[in-house]
Formats: structure tokens, C-alpha cells, sequence
């Protein structure tokens, strides 16, 4: 049975970043500085937090290349800010954070994002701006999946590397958060799980 | 005579942005990375930023290095989501549920300047210190607090009595939410707060 690993975040004494252990099977999660020990030959997928000490992340590169060059996928989670992996670029924020903007729209259908309403994810209790406000520039052969504002600006793409492995890339919080939405957007936790670990590819 | 004022960058892309972008990068005369606070000679700095949502678990095993800059005399801030009462002494902490929603839902928040005369007030206003907060403090005695939710605990506060240094531990979290390009009232927090620390902020 493929497993996947979501890496704890980095976090201060405030409980409001709750585990997703509870909604998914086939997973597990490790303390954030453990990941330079922990053997990844294990797991299909590894899931990033937000909340990540991108230097700290950027020290195995080469770890997390050659896993990937073995097949598994990565799910990345906020902005690019420090140099990680050579596909990542430095997050572009929107010019202009106006409502327009701010509107998330489908490019490609993706299986993480059947039957989600994009105004779910544009909008929380009718405030537009949380899923995202611009996007970490994919290489130049990723798929383009969701696009925030009239330019469509990719916020989240996927990368099938040619030497091997997945790269999901989401520009904005945790895609976990959205794990008990009373929306369609809860859709996403499970149907990311099917297609990291293989069920949906 | 302005302060020497070092941060902490715990490697996140928020304090990426609320540090070394042209914004706030000048008042920072050293940015150092969390986990190499201990091996960084911090000699000619006046103040250490604790970032917010510094992992506690970089700060605990480095929290002889923070009380070492008190016992001389230097002030260390504590940001929101640090766990300060894990390596600041005598800090009391109350974890509560965060109501992010109270601006959509008619009601206030309950913050309120608590010393209208502190000088940090000259910088900011309530306002500018209005978002959300993940819980709140009990100052320790002869500590005072700046800004806290009416009849209950505080969300800022300043302690120059428990050390030699000064202690300024708050519960709010800037530069996350900065740092996210989210709430605005977050990014005129630092507008004001980092000038404060920088050129009135008094020494112990």
C-alpha cells in the first residue's frame, strides 16, 4: 500500500494549525526538523506545510531530488522564498489585490479539483483572498491548473519532471485546511490523496 | 543614538518578506537564521526580534543565549506564536480560541491601550494592532501592559522588572500576515513598531 508524508510545520504555542491526520488514511507525518533523517524510499508522496523553514528544506535538495527522480510526487504548499529545488522559482505576488484579482479560475481539469466550485475557493464567509495572491512561476512545460485574477496567473500547477517524479505546487496556505469546508472545497483533501498516491493518475 | 535591532528569520518565505525586502530590510542590522542564534556574536545589538511563529522548538535548547542578552541589559521581543513562555521567564500564557471573523460578524475584537502614555504610541495606534490574537498573557507583577482585551488578559505587554533587560511580549503576529500580503492593519503594525524599537525604544 503506497503511503505519502506530510511534514508537521513549524509552529509557536498557538493551536490553530490542526493536523490532517484525522480526515486521510495511508499517511503520516513527522516532526519538521526530522526530514533530513527520515527515509523517503518509503512513501509515494511528501507534502509540504506552508509553514516551512525553506532554508532548512533547501539543505536536501539533492535528497528530495533523487527521490523524485525515483517517482515519488511532492506537494508544495506556500510562497517560494529561498532556493529549494531547481524547478521552484521566487513567488510573484499580484499587483493589484482587488476583488477581480483575487477571483480563482480553472485552467485544466485536474482530479484534486473535480467537482470544486472555483467561487469556494475564491471566497471564505465572502471574503476573497485566501487561496491565493500570486504564484511561484512554473517551468516552462507544467500544467497550469488553477489561475488567480483575469490573467489567469498559474497559483497552482503540476510538473511531470522528465527525469521522473510529480510536482504539485499550490501558491497559498495549506490545501489541508480546507479538510472539514462545509463546500465543495473539502472535496480537495481526499481527491489529493487519491492522486498522490497513485488511485487517480 | 538609534538601537541595534537583530531578527531572527526562521527560514519561512513570511519572514522572508518582512525582513530582507527593501521595506523594513534597513532596520535590521543583523538577520540571523533561528537555528544559529546560539553560535552568532551578538555583542554590538541593543535588541533581538523573535520572529513570529519562530518554531519553540529552535528557541528552547537556544533560550540560555536569550536570557543571557537580558541579564545584559538588552531588550528581547517576543513575537506572537513564539511559545515565549518556553524560554522567557515568568511569562503566563492562556491559549484561546482565535475568532478571525469578528469584523464580518459586528462586533469588536475588545482590544485597548492600557498605558496611553508608552511611547510605542507615538507610533501606532489601536487600530494598527487590531486583527486577531491566538490568546493572551497574565504580565507578571510590575510588568505593564500596552494592549490587552478589556477585563481580561493582555496581548502586549512590557516587563523591565524580572530581568536587568526589557521584555516586550506580545501575542500579535505581523509578519506573518504581512509577510502572506494579507491584513493590512498588519504591514502599519510594523510601519510604526519597527521605527518605535528603532529610535525611542528605551534601553533598561
Amino acid at each position: 500500500m503506497a503511503r505519502a508524508l506530510f511534514l508537521k510545520p513549524i509552529k509557536g504555542a498557538g493551536g490553530d494549525l490542526p493536523s490532517v491526520m484525522g480526515f486521510i488514511r495511508n499517511a503520516e507525518e513527522i516532526e519538521h526538523y526530522a526530514l533530513h533523517e527520515a527515509d523517503l524510499s518509503g512513501y509515494a508522496a511528501l507534502l509540504l506545510p506552508a509553514h516551512l523553514d525553506q532554508r532548512y528544506f533547501g539543505t536536501l535538495s539533492t535528497k528530495v531530488s533523487d527521490w523524485l527522480d525515483r517517482g515519488g510526487t511532492l506537494v508544495f504548499n506556500g510562497h517560494v522564498a529561498w532556493p529549494m529545488l531547481p524547478e521552484f522559482n521566487a513567488f510573484v505576488a499580484l499587483e493589484k489585490r482587488n476583488l477581480e484579482n483575487l477571483q480563482i479560475h480553472r485552467i485544466a481539469d485536474h482530479p484534486v479539483f473535480a467537482g470544486v466550485d472555483m467561487a469556494d475557493l475564491t471566497y471564505r464567509r465572502g471574503v476573497a483572498g485566501f487561496y491565493a495572491r500570486g504564484c511561484n512561476p512554473p517551468p516552462p512545460s507544467a500544467v497550469p491548473v488553477l489561475g488567480v485574477g483575469p490573467d489567469r496567473v498559474p497559483c497552482d500547477w503540476v510538473y511531470e519532471r522528465p527525469g521522473g517524479g510529480r510536482i504539485f505546487m499550490h501558491a497559498g496556505n495549506d490545501l489541508w485546511m480546507y479538510a472539514s469546508d462545509k463546500t465543495s472545497a473539502r472535496r480537495i483533501v481526499p481527491q489529493l490523496m487519491d492522486w498522490v498516491l497513485g488511485a487517480a493518475a | 543614538m538609534t538601537n541595534r535591532i537583530a531578527a531572527l528569520d526562521a527560514g519561512t518565505y513570511y519572514h522572508h518578506r518582512s525582513l530582507y525586502e527593501d521595506r523594513y530590510r534597513g532596520f535590521f542590522d543583523r538577520i540571523v537564521y533561528a537555528p544559529e542564534l546560539a553560535e552568532t556574536d551578538l555583542t554590538d545589538i541593543d535588541v533581538l526580534i523573535v520572529s513570529c511563529r519562530t518554531d519553540p522548538a529552535v528557541l528552547v535548547p537556544q533560550g540560555d543565549t536569550i536570557r543571557r542578552l537580558l541579564n545584559q541589559g538588552k531588550t528581547v521581543v517576543a513575537m506572537g506564536s513564539t511559545g515565549a513562555q518556553q524560554w522567557l521567564p515568568k511569562v503566563d500564557w492562556t491559549d484561546l480560541p482565535t475568532n478571525f471573523w469578528w469584523w464580518k460578524e459586528g462586533g469588536t475584537l475588545g482590544l485597548e491601550v492600557q498605558a496611553p502614555t508608552h511611547p510605542l504610541f507615538g507610533h501606532i495606534a489601536l487600530a494598527d494592532a487590531t486583527w486577531h490574537y491566538h490568546g493572551q498573557y497574565a504580565p507578571p507583577q510590575g510588568a505593564q501592559s500596552l494592549i490587552g482585551v478589556t477585563g481580561e488578559g493582555s496581548v502586549f505587554y512590557e516587563d523591565r522588572v524580572t530581568t536587568p533587560g526589557c521584555m516586550l511580549v506580545t501575542a500579535l503576529d505581523p509578519m506573518y500576515h504581512h509577510g502572506s500580503y494579507f491584513m493590512p492593519a498588519t504591514t502599519r503594525f510594523l510601519d510604526g513598531f519597527l521605527p518605535y524599537l528603532k529610535e525611542t525604544h528605551k534601553l533598561a
